[in-house]
């Protein structure tokens, strides 16, 4: 089992005009930080963005769906792997799944809440019947539960954790066993910079108006914001692994998928009305075998605009990062970065050393993921 | 404190952009405290020590703490929904005879939850115990074996955490302590206070015989046998260093009760 070990994500996005998380006013979320007003953008929303994006990268029978009808979805895989009736297998099913004692919901096929569960998991559940389906399903509901009783069914809900649960957590209120505490640990984006709320104001016309009347059909406004987001993620690998029973290679895959989704993920909120989505200017990952840094103490002191933020801003946090290295004398394993800051172009040759000074020379995406897959297998081979 | 031997102070430094300390929040909404619980710092310490949630956490329990509020930042409320992705109506909290839940009547859709927590703060946090086990402990956070937390997982700390240890009574220890806080929030406050030397900081402090209760000791972290006790806490103030030299013909400071200070206003 891997020792004190954890993957820092530090990216700077800029997101133009947009409410991606909003309040009840319907107003982005803002933060005061250093005494100034901050966008802000809540760890739950982006991690929402980013386990959507993370299940539409990963195999089939390692997604994590959430859903309350487990019941019917173990019935299909028993239907598929025995050929048995539908209904004989939903029963089998049942029959299965109250040896979890989980509440049930309205429909008898339902649990009470959404569970997070990983399709391999319900694959091994519907496993344990496979070579006796039959048998079973010919049976009264008595001998059959006695028949059942024995099944390591629990054991395979609390092992063998589909890579979303792992990374990012499960709570079932009242059957603690199957409680799984996330791996990553994420912060709510700030913006680097102080924000002002600002309000558009807009009226729809009505197309089929008649001639005399004037005036808007409707009108109201939409409160956004613009924001140079400072978003930062911990991977903590040693849970990671232990909630993947112990499989490294499995974590090293969750790791990297986690990285490459925190990146590319944005959330959705009012997407149609400002075409958000961007791609961050900077992903820094650092690994750490004492502690995770989160370096949100770079934009304390609110960046202020002079050519735009966004320099500025990786600027700012690459001189934290090398302040708090020579500082504390812990130094890192491992640091890399991918940037959109090119050294040809005026102004940016400052903030091209910067940022090569404090995590070396950028290095296409791809390059980074590998990088930090080799760099954290190393680092477990040496630690045993 | 009950221990035998030299105790020593560890000090931490708690500031973050949120932090969020609930005693007695549960379901929809979920509260802080305007200053750290012991049950945060103790989940804290334990966490960095890698305990797991049913491990027992008496020793940590029995650590005295002090807290001072260097700055005491404002509260943010943040508004949450929950919903069914399928369209459905959500479940009632209330059950039936079988103890099944019903669905909400007249239906609804969209459950929402506030979620509190405090921003822009900082809490200097001394936890008094023998000095080997306080050795260990600081060894701990700075070496944490999960990712530590200001009260809530989002709520991650900002770096320096640990300050180290301190030798000496608690009280004297938070008292000597310098101001932290950035240098703008000094110079804007030192503006309207004459450059005074010292700021009055609230500390709240562990002590049998104090006037005040606490219901955030913790008996149990484990998911099924959450339980918290009460403990007595004394409230007083400190007159901390804020490393200001205050100019000679000015008047040294507002000299009164100024609650607009600890803001930085």
């Amino acid at each position: 089992m891997p020792q004190r070990l954890f993957i820092d994500v530090h990216i700077v996005q800029t997101v133009p005009p947009a409410n991606v998380n909003r309040d009840d006013q319907g107003n982005p979320k803002e933060a005061v930080y250093g005494g100034a007003r901050r966008s802000r953008v809540s760890s739950q929303a982006w991690k929402r963005a980013t386990r959507k994006h993370f299940d539409t990268t990963v195999p089939e029978p390692d997604r994590a769906t959430r859903t309350r009808r487990l019941t019917s979805e173990l019935a299909k895989r028993i239907v598929r792997d025995t050929k048995l009736e539908r209904d004989k297998a939903d029963r089998l099913a049942g029959a299965l799944l109250t040896r979890l004692n989980l509440s049930q919901g309205k429909k008898a096929s339902d649990t009470a809440y959404l569970l997070f569960y990983g399709n391999a998991q319900l694959d091994t559940v519907a496993a344990l019947v496979s070579g006796q389906a039959h048998d079973l399903a010919a049976l009264d509901d008595e001998k059959l539960a006695a028949e059942l009783k024995d099944l390591p069914v629990a054991d395979a809900f609390s092992t063998g954790h589909p890579v979303g649960v792992a990374l990012f957590g499960r709570m079932v209120a009242d059957i603690p066993k199957l409680n799984v505490d996330a791996a990553v640990q994420v912060a709510h984006a700030l913006s680097t910079h102080e924000t002002q709320l600002e309000f558009d104001y807009f009226t729809a016309v009505d197309d089929k108006t008649e001639k005399e009347e004037t005036g808007a059909g409707m009108i109201g406004t939409i409160a956004f914001n613009s924001a140079t987001l400072y978003r930062y993620a911990t991977v903590g690998f040693a849970q990671l692994a232990d909630n993947l029973g112990g499989d490294t290679e499995a974590a090293l895959d969750a790791l990297d998928r986690f990285v490459d989704s925190f990146a590319r993920s944005v959330p959705t909120g009012y997407q149609n009305s400002f075409a958000h989505r961007t791609r961050p200017s900077l992903v820094a990952v650092v690994v750490r075998e004492d502690q995770p840094v989160n370096l949100v103490t770079a934009f304390e002191e609110p960046v202020v605009s002079e050519a735009g933020i966004q320099a500025a801003s990786v600027r700012s946090l690459a001189h934290e990062y090398a302040a708090a290295r020579s500082a504390w004398g812990d130094v890192p394993v491992h640091a890399a970065a991918t940037h959109t800051f090119a050294s040809g172009k005026p102004g940016a040759t400052e903030t091209v050393e910067a940022l090569t000074e404090a995590f070396g020379t950028s290095v296409p995406f791809d390059e980074l993921r590998s990088g930090l897959r080799a760099c954290v297998s190393a680092v477990l081979e040496a630690q045993g | 404190m009950t221990a035998t031997g030299p105790t020593t102070v560890l000090l931490l430094r708690l500031a973050g952009p949120l932090q969020a300390w609930g005693d007695r929040s549960a379901f929809n909404r979920r509260e802080t405290r305007p200053e750290p619980t012991k049950s945060g710092i103790v989940g804290l310490l334990a966490a960095a020590a890698g305990r797991p949630r049913h491990a027992a956490i008496d020793d940590l329990a029995g650590l005295g703490l002090g807290i001072r509020v260097d700055q005491a930042g404002s509260l943010l409320r943040d508004y949450h929904t929950v919903s069914d992705y399928r369209g459905r109506p959500l479940l009632a909290a209330a059950v039936n005879a079988k103890g099944t839940q019903r669905l909400t009547g007249p239906a609804k859709y969209t459950h929402i939850t506030q979620r509190f927590y405090l921003q822009d703060a900082v809490f200097l946090a001394a936890i008094e115990g023998p000095a080997h086990f306080i050795t260990t402990l600081e060894n701990a956070v700075r070496h944490p074996a999960f990712p530590l937390a200001l009260g809530r997982r989002s709520c991650v700390p900002a770096q320096p955490l640990v300050l180290g240890q301190r030798t000496g009574p608690l009280e004297e220890v938070l008292r000597a302590e310098p101001w932290h806080v950035t240098d703008a929030v000094r110079k804007r406050w030192g503006r309207r206070n004459g450059n005074a030397a010292h700021v009055d900081l609230p500390l709240t402090l562990d002590d049998p015989a104090g006037d005040d209760t606490r219901e955030d000791l913790p008996l149990s972290f484990a998911p099924t046998s959450r339980a918290y006790t009460s403990r007595r806490v004394r409230h007083t103030y400190a007159a901390a260093p804020t490393g200001l030299t205050p100019h000679p013909d000015q008047p040294p400071s507002t000299g009164g009760h100024d609650p607009f200070a600890l803001l930085g206003w």
